[in-house]
């Protein structure tokens, strides 16, 4: 199903738009003229990629940093680990290790790419 | 990981990063992508890109300061080399890097001392 999802000047060069088609969260991003879609969700714990940085055709999760090239889909990086120089309170060191303890457990998977195709200045994408 | 994949897009950022410092990757290509194979192990293991030639230590701070690209940490001493430790990266005028070697830090500081005619003080 092909869906408009933005206007051609609508995004900026370098930025990104969430938009939600059916049952479908989608990123549409402008690298530097070329637009590409991406699932919304990161491929490791499902951030909201649209408020993580594009930078080229390479996007970052604001989560834990990690990397999918938007033209592929492809997952570039493990993520992040937090480094926190302050003791934290006892309840909350618990649960930082639990969730650290989770995350070496969750693998980062390649997210879904979307077919863009540009018709009389509407970008429209391809939901399948 | 498509280890090619992140060599590919640590590329892109350090280019980005140390264009501006005055430096380029090496001319040689096959220590290039040696350098950045590791550092994309290390990452992998680690969190952070870290430089392959440099040892870590227990001290977060420290560590901080020789990920990949360490130029700005290392400024005096790697422009009087004109490369950095590993030699990923030379200065923009390198045409031949084999010609360039590491200069223990110590032997940078006396050169420079002496440079600054403070070495006859001591």
């Amino acid at each position: 199903m092909l869906v408009e999802v933005a206007t051609i000047g609508e995004i900026a060069p370098g930025g990104m738009k969430y938009v939600r088609a059916g049952e479908r969260e989608i990123v549409v991003c402008n690298c530097d003229g070329h637009y590409y879609a991406v699932d919304r969700r990161c491929g490791h714990m499902n951030g909201p990629l649209e408020m993580g940085a594009l930078d080229g055709t390479i996007v970052t999760c604001p989560m834990h940093h990690v990397q999918f090239d938007v033209t592929t889909g492809q997952a570039l990086n493990h993520p992040v680990p937090a480094h926190i120089d302050e003791p934290l309170p006892s309840r909350w060191a618990q649960s930082m290790k639990h969730f650290g303890m989770l995350m070496q457990h969750t693998n980062v998977c390649n997210i879904k790419t979307f077919v863009v195709s540009i018709d009389r200045g509407a970008i429209q994408v391809e939901t399948g | 990981m498509d280890v090619e994949a992140r060599k590919r897009s640590l590329r892109y950022f350090f280019a980005k990063i140390v264009e501006p410092l005055g430096y380029k990757f090496t001319p040689d290509e096959e220590l290039a992508d040696f350098l950045l194979e590791q550092e994309s192990h290390l990452e992998e293991a680690h969190g952070s890109p870290f430089c392959p030639c440099q040892g870590r230590t227990q001290n977060h701070a420290e560590n901080m300061q020789i990920v990949c690209p360490c130029i700005p940490f290392h400024r005096d001493h790697f422009d009087y080399m004109k490369r950095c430790w590993c030699g990923l990266f030379v200065h923009k005028d390198v045409t031949d890097a084999d010609s360039l070697s590491q200069i223990p830090y110590a032997d940078f500081t006396k050169a420079r001392d002496d440079a600054r005619g403070s070495g006859d003080d001591r």
